[in-house]
């Protein structure tokens, strides 16, 4: 597993707090998404897709460190849109981190190695560089020629200046496994913390319909991809999410888990839905029909959907949820380091 | 792209069939209001009994009960739609190596950028009352002490002026002579709305006058003076039509005969002071606070408009015990009305320095 252990540590003791306390729902990771404009146009987002003074609208410096606060998650995953379009993203990272919290910078790294020097290296900040696949697969997947050699040199740059890298990949139906294997191989080899992989969600204002994964589709592709898996591969995830997406397990989704928060408010019922706004973090938790959400509910936009904001904190409670959860974990984690 | 099945008045199931699927729409809609306003804006939440939209520009956030709306129209292009359309156009083919980091954004100038209202400083925030009673409630949340009949102090982080015209008059010569950034017309009025009750606030989405014509209030400042205003104060903030008459409205009778769907409250000033601020080019809002709710009469003597109504009062009192009682009254119902005023203000405070400069309504 990729995640140092002062992260683990802070999260596990998070989780176990939250137990102890009874509470049912919790957040683990606030998805904040602080814009929407982005710089590429990928065919399987559905997340830019607004008019143009919308995209032109972003959330202020303080506006993201009071949603940190209300929510209390301890990670943030700063998404959008392009985060690194945002004018003062180095002040929102940098009072993120002042609170305590384990930050996920998700990038297309087009523009990492030009605002690099606004950042400063710390065991609080990753920049999870989106990667879709090599390098043919992946300018397919961004709509653009040259933005995988991009991203691998911004990678590099990154990591040579000591930050915290990941990377972030999103598998669509077709993928090849053998070709994935290699990517994830070329991917440690550029001395990245670890990678995190997911099943696209099946966004109905995304450009291309034609790709998106079947439950048994996912299972097939990721068993086939994560079965004895390369002992240098380190992901930067649950093992037994990686467990749940081979198929291996059976969870539902914890939609509550990756609370979202955006210029509309709190997104409703998470990251990847939209059914309305709540306008504060107390009542997107209180007033929300959560049992409308999941694959139990029947709901046909949850049908098919495995992706990690709403199944890595399903993993996560069934680690720490009973002690055979933390068992399985634990030998989950020495099998990986093995 | 206009889709003419959406227009005009639509029954209660269809309204919420169009509601649904403007808030499924990823561009502009047009919503027609009960008072006949249109709202140009992006709807991006819906309940049962409300819209959350923001404005066309995408400053201002507009809650509207569904039971206001009377027509949805889908006047914007949906950026779904389109991305799809692009993306099958050009299936397979990548856009160059070479395209703009930044997109079509543009680089950002890190540390802000000035622009020139910000340059030229904010201008004051004109207040117009009509009563000195009204003034001294408005001169308090200033910080101010009123005298000469008027008040100068600070509303927020801008500097303000509180100035007592009279009824019905002044404010021209005020906005000429203070060239503020935002005209406020704040004061009491008669409810026209039997839900109002004394100290309930009403903001005009527009202003009506006795020669018929309607000037709407800037759809931003009125958004950003909702939110400031609808916190959790137990005065009712209603939002709405404000009719502007010549002479006072006194009795219930002649209340509820301008009773009119949309239509909130009735006043004195606030028709003159929108026209001012129009015509100088200024945004203005109009905030009312119920003194007499529509059944209730006021005492003879507060049948005319007058520039103090101390003298009179004194006279009314030596009538009798009802008189005295009826005084009574309406001196309670004018403390009720005077702090729920100087709350609204106080309230409008931490938002005035984005409404002042802020666009005038077309």
């Amino acid at each position: 597993m990729g995640i140092p252990l002062s992260q683990m540590f802070t999260v596990a003791r998070y989780v176990l707090k939250q137990h102890i306390a009874g509470r049912a729902r919790y957040p683990l990771v606030l998805m904040l998404e602080p814009l929407f404009r982005c710089n590429l146009a990928c065919t399987g987002c559905g997340k830019i897709q607004y008019p143009t003074a919308l995209l032109k609208k972003h959330l202020s410096v303080d506006d993201c460190l009071a949603a940190s606060d209300e929510c209390g998650a301890p990670v943030v995953s700063v998404a959008g849109g392009e985060p690194l379009l945002h004018p003062q993203i180095a002040e929102i990272v940098g009072g993120l981190i002042a609170r305590g919290r384990f930050i996920y910078l998700c990038t297309n790294a087009l523009l990492l190695e030009d605002r690099l020097d606004e950042f400063e290296p710390d065991p609080h900040l990753s920049f999870s560089v989106h990667m879709d696949g090599p390098r043919a697969e992946h300018d397919l997947s961004v709509c653009r020629a040259g933005v995988y050699d991009k991203a691998v040199a911004a990678i590099r740059s990154a990591v040579h200046r000591g930050f915290r890298v990941t990377t972030n990949t999103t598998l669509f139906d077709g993928a090849n496994p053998d070709r994935m294997r290699r990517f994830f191989d070329d991917m440690m080899a550029l001395g990245i913390e670890g990678m995190m992989v997911s099943p696209g969600y099946s966004y109905r204002k995304a450009p291309d319909q034609d790709h998106f994964l079947r439950r048994e589709q996912s299972h097939r592709l990721f068993s086939r991809l994560l079965e004895s898996p390369s002992r240098r591969w380190r992901f930067n995830q649950s093992p037994l999410f990686l467990q749940f997406l081979m198929g291996k397990r059976a969870f539902d989704c914890t939609p509550w888990g990756n609370p979202t928060y955006n210029i509309f408010g709190w997104q409703r019922p998470c990251y990847l839905l939209q059914d309305g706004y709540a306008r504060t973090f107390r009542e997107l938790m209180d007033q929300t029909e959560w049992s409308r959400y999941g694959h139990a509910s029947g709901n046909p936009r949850c049908r098919d959907c495995m992706v990690h904001c709403g199944f890595e904190p399903s993993a996560i409670n069934a680690s720490f949820g009973s002690l055979r959860g933390m068992g399985e974990t634990a030998l989950a984690l020495v099998k990986e380091r093995r | 792209m206009n889709d003419p099945q959406a227009t005009g008045p639509a029954p209660p199931e269809a309204l919420c069939a169009l509601i649904d699927r403007a808030f499924d729409h990823r561009g502009y809609v047009t919503l027609s209001r009960r008072d006949g306003v249109k709202l140009v804006g992006f709807v991006y939440d819906r309940g049962p009994d409300h819209v959350e939209l923001f404005d066309e520009a995408a400053r201002c956030r507009i809650r509207l009960a569904v039971d206001q709306i009377t027509g949805v129209e889908f006047t914007g292009e949906d950026s779904a739609a389109k991305a799809q359309q692009i993306w099958e156009r050009r299936k397979g083919a990548l856009e160059p190596p070479d395209t703009a980091v930044w997109g079509e954004w543009g680089e950002p100038e890190r540390g802000g950028r000035g622009d020139r209202r910000a340059a030229r400083g904010p201008r004051p925030v004109l207040i117009l009352v009509a009563l000195p009673a009204e003034l001294r409630s408005v001169a308090g949340v200033l910080g101010a002490r009123p005298g000469g009949g008027g008040a100068r102090g600070r509303l927020g982080a801008i500097g303000a002026v509180a100035l007592a015209v009279g009824v019905g008059g002044g404010a021209a010569q005020a906005v000429a002579a203070e060239r503020p950034g935002l005209v406020i017309s704040c004061g009491f009025a008669g409810a026209l709305d039997p839900s109002l009750a004394p100290g309930d606030l009403v903001l005009a989405s527009s202003v009506h006058d006795e020669a018929g014509e309607s000037i709407a209030a800037s759809e931003p400042v009125l958004c950003a003076a909702r939110r400031a205003l609808d916190c959790g104060d137990p005065a009712c903030l209603a939002e709405g039509e404000l009719l502007c008459m010549t002479e006072v409205v006194a009795t219930a009778e002649a209340k509820r005969a301008l009773v009119r769907p949309g239509r909130l409250a009735v006043d004195l000033e606030s028709a003159p002071a929108a026209h001012a601020a129009r015509r100088a080019g200024v945004a203005w809002l109009a905030l009312r606070v119920v003194l007499d709710p529509l059944d209730a009469d006021l005492p003879a003597f507060a049948q005319a408009a007058r520039s103090s109504y101390l003298a009179p009062a004194l006279r009314h009192v030596l009538r009798g015990p009802r008189a005295a009682v009826e005084l009574a009254e309406l001196a309670r119902r004018a403390r009720i009305a005077s702090r729920s005023l100087a709350r609204a203000l106080d309230r409008l405070g931490p938002v005035i320095g984005g409404l002042a400069n802020a666009e005038p309504a077309p």
